[in-house]
């Protein structure tokens, strides 16, 4: 055999890496035109072709809640009018509002205590942080009863915070921040705290501080912090669905899930939600990409 | 700071007073500890705001107020359920059973009778008015109460008080005639209903125009039995298990929730109908996460270094295309592949029977559910693993390339020899902490699998991860067992805590070099 010259050995090489390439996109990339091909195709069929053989947008339109004309019977062209009572896209709005709002607060609190681990010293600092790691490692479907007897505790009291309404299970998600207090805290660690120290001798209060010289300084830590909260929660399944009941308050993940129930599989209609509602969001992740891969390289995980 | 304006003063009291109005509400409800919880928090919160010495709390409050609410109190909460039994046959507590039986009334011959009367008042509610056959100044008449139509109501409830009506005195409301009630239906939910006299005679109405005395059928001993007075039987708690029993040892009534130490736990270990399936779970878990950590690592790790080679063109593109799997919220893919690897309509048998004449059966076949589960996690999970790798691999100086090509390397002896070696022992947190993760993947199995197909004899799947058999013991099953759930997610918690401590200690001992 032919010793083959350096130049081509790279040529081979670079072809080999482009083929596998391709190779692994097309089983990713799969999937997701056959989603949309399945949001466009008439009837409720598990995705099974690329391109659609009928082209229709009565999946889209149930989803928006526009009505549309539905042949029931072909021998004789009779039809009727589709219209969904609850517009399946307002799950998805319900979902971003709940999802950002929830990481709003989670940046409010895992945000200050983070400062207070980072930038005070007290009692047994390490040992409470370490405990919150540990702590949270807690699956949250496992201690749904107690979630459930709480919220319904609390919405004896306080009629907005109870079962069945999205500002209780805003709370809920509100336990979750030990993970984002540990990221923020690692970023906190890797910003001197001179200038901090510098201001304190020009006669700032530590709240001034914090808000005026460390905030301003971390803001890409809270952006990650932001989105990676907020794509857990658009995801977050069991909770959800535990605590909202109504068709109406249901998140994207409970609404999406209820399309494929075990005894009526309706793809088509799911195939156009995922389509109308994961667009966005993946638009969204994408265009943060760069904030992600930050984030994650210093150390949080999705959930 | 405080330039003269007590801003903060006034903050906290602008909280402080809606919770402390919250806490008496709650007090005023009859929950005396929760309330006297609720005002030390309160207290707490005024004190860490309002004292200068307690500035680091300040930032610690909120975020320690939601985590203990909803992280450490469920926590705590679930810890002590599964040392209870506590399922569908034993759910109300032992003071809501006993009353239950102390509601329980019989006829008696010879008893009191009354005339009754309806009122109907004009807010929908109902007013009941009884005087005695025999003395007409024993009159009674009940507060306002609600009455459904055609609607039994539960045999739960507390008997409605009565009170004695002052002579001369009405009641207000339209008396309703018999033909009236019984238009309204109204008769049978009034037939359910129990009222209680001043001396805590129970009355109810016996045929359609009388009301009558009727006796409690279970009278309380002194050392807690309890005996019927019609037949004479005697019936005690057995706290054990959580059931009154006779003298025969036979259940009686309704169960009762009560403490029973490790029984549970003795149950997950000796029961074989629950460690069979148990055991089967758990090595599945462990073996599901682990090849889940494998195989995405080492997707991961292949795509990262194929898109770290200086000369591949469109690298970006590579990379944006490739991160899709993560963008895409993870319950929509999840649900989205369920879809593909249908066993009849799916595109992936479609393909395979195109292209193969082959169609593995994904649904109905333990080792295809597994493998299919295992192939949808890797199509989830490498993206986040190529991130971290890339990160890894540009952190490490080309220069260590360079001398080993002048050594005469090639690319698969610098992969294992120098790659690896470096980002291994820093990638070993994150592959622990992604291990614990998958451990407890309730979604992916969940929403893919159900954890089917059914384990063969037992009430299990055979995709079941533990979290999963758990949830469903607690809530699917047919007999939910809090309970039993609560001890193995107990057990679960231990098990992932550990791995999380565990990797504590290595990131802080990397830290320190």
């Amino acid at each position: 055999m032919k010793r083959l010259t350096p130049e081509q050995k790279t040529r081979i090489r670079r072809v080999l890496s482009h083929a596998v390439l391709i190779a692994m996109l097309a089983f990713v990339l799969v999937p997701y035109i056959m989603v949309v091909s399945a949001s466009f195709r008439r009837g409720n069929f598990a995705p099974s072709s690329l391109l659609p053989d009928h082209v229709s947008l009565e999946h889209c339109k149930y989803v928006l809640g526009i009505p549309y004309e539905e042949v029931v019977n072909p021998a004789t062209g009779e039809t009727r009018i589709v219209k969904a009572e609850t517009p399946p896209l307002l799950w998805f709005w319900n979902s971003i509002k709940v999802s950002s709002i929830a990481s709003i607060g989670i940046l409010l609190l895992s945000g200050t205590a983070a400062y207070a681990f980072a930038r005070i010293h007290f009692k047994f600092r390490s040992l409470t942080l370490s405990s919150l790691l540990i702590l949270q490692m807690f699956p949250m479907v496992l201690a749904l009863v107690a979630i459930y007897v709480i919220l319904d505790f609390m919405g004896q009291y306080v009629p907005g915070l109870g079962l069945n309404t999205q500002t209780g299970l805003i709370m809920v998600y509100l336990g979750g921040i030990s993970g984002y207090i540990w990221m923020l805290k690692g970023y906190f660690d890797t910003i001197p705290a001179s200038m901090e120290e510098a201001a304190t001798i020009d006669g700032a209060t530590q709240f001034q501080t914090f808000t005026q010289i460390l905030l301003p300084m971390s803001l890409p830590i809270f952006a990650v912090v932001f989105i990676l909260s907020f794509i857990a929660f658009m995801s977050e399944y069991p909770v959800a669905s535990i605590v909202l009941q109504a068709r109406d308050k249901w998140t994207l993940a409970v609404g999406a899930n209820s399309f494929l129930a075990e005894h009526q599989k309706l793809w088509g209609r799911f195939a156009a939600l995922a389509v109308l509602s994961g667009v966005p969001i993946t638009v969204m992740f994408l265009l943060c990409q760069k904030f992600v891969v930050s984030g994650l390289t210093s150390g949080g995980a999705k959930e | 700071m405080n330039q003269g304006f007590p801003i903060r003063q006034i903050l906290v009291a602008l909280l402080a007073i809606p919770s402390l109005f919250v806490t008496f509400l709650v007090y005023q409800t009859g929950n005396a500890y929760i309330a006297l919880a609720l005002l030390a928090v309160v207290c707490l919160g005024v004190f860490v705001y309002l004292n200068p010495s307690a500035n680091a709390f300040r930032y610690l409050f909120p975020g320690f107020l939601g985590f203990g609410i909803f992280v450490i109190l469920p926590l705590v909460y679930t810890i002590y359920i599964g040392f209870t039994k506590y399922s569908s046959q034993n759910l109300l507590s032992f003071d809501r059973a006993l009353a239950l039986f102390r509601q329980e009334t019989f006829a008696v011959e010879g008893a009191a009778t009354f005339k009754y009367k309806l009122y109907s008042q004009d807010n929908g509610k109902y007013v009941v008015y009884i005087e005695d056959e025999k003395d007409a100044t024993k009159r009674f008449a009940s507060e306002p109460f609600d009455l459904q139509p055609a609607e039994k109501p539960k045999a739960q409830q507390e008997p409605i008080k009565l009170n004695p009506l002052p002579d001369g005195q009405e009641v207000e409301g339209t008396p309703m005639e018999m033909a009236q009630i019984n238009r309204a239906k109204l008769m049978s939910p009034l037939k359910a209903l129990r009222f209680s006299l001043p001396d805590e005679t129970i009355v109810g109405l016996e045929g359609l125009t009388k009301f009558a005395s009727r006796q409690r059928l279970w009278q309380t001993d002194a050392d807690g039995k309890l005996v019927n007075k019609k037949d004479g039987t005697v019936i005690r708690p057995d706290f054990r298990q959580g059931f009154f029993v006779n003298d025969q040892g036979e259940k009686v009534g309704v169960g009762f929730r009560t403490f029973t130490g490790f029984d549970n736990y003795m149950r997950i270990f000796t029961d074989s109908r629950i460690r069979g399936p148990f055991f089967k779970i758990f090595l599945w878990t462990f073996a599901f996460s682990a090849l889940s950590v494998f195989l995405t690592f080492s997707l991961g790790m292949l795509l990262s270094v194929l898109l770290e080679q200086p000369d591949i063109r469109f690298r970006r593109t590579y990379r944006t295309l490739f991160i899709l799997p993560y963008a895409v919220p993870g319950v929509l893919s999840i649900l989205i592949l369920k879809g593909l690897f249908n066993q009849e309509f799916g595109a992936v048998n479609e393909l395979l029977r195109g292209l193969f004449g082959f169609a593995p059966e994904w649904e109905t076949n333990p080792w295809g559910a597994r493998a299919m589960v295992l192939l949808v996690n890797l199509w989830l999970g490498y993206p986040y693993m190529m991130l971290i790798c890339t990160g890894m691999l540009q952190s490490i100086p080309s220069s260590i390339y360079e001398a080993s090509a002048i050594d005469g390397s090639n690319q698969r002896i610098d992969f294992f020899h120098l790659t690896l070696p470096l980002v291994l022992p820093a990638m070993i947190p994150i592959l622990i902490s992604s291990f614990a993760f998958n451990f407890n993947n309730f979604n992916l199995i969940f929403l893919l699998t159900g954890g089917g197909p059914q384990m063969v004899g037992g009430n299990a799947g055979e995709t079941d991860l533990l979290v999963t058999y758990t949830f469903n013991i607690a809530f699917r099953d047919s007999g939910t067992n809090f309970g039993l759930a609560s001890a193995i997610a107990t057990l679960l918690f231990i098990l992932v805590g550990f791995l999380a401590w565990i990797n504590l200690r290595l990131t802080r001992k990397q830290v320190k070099i």
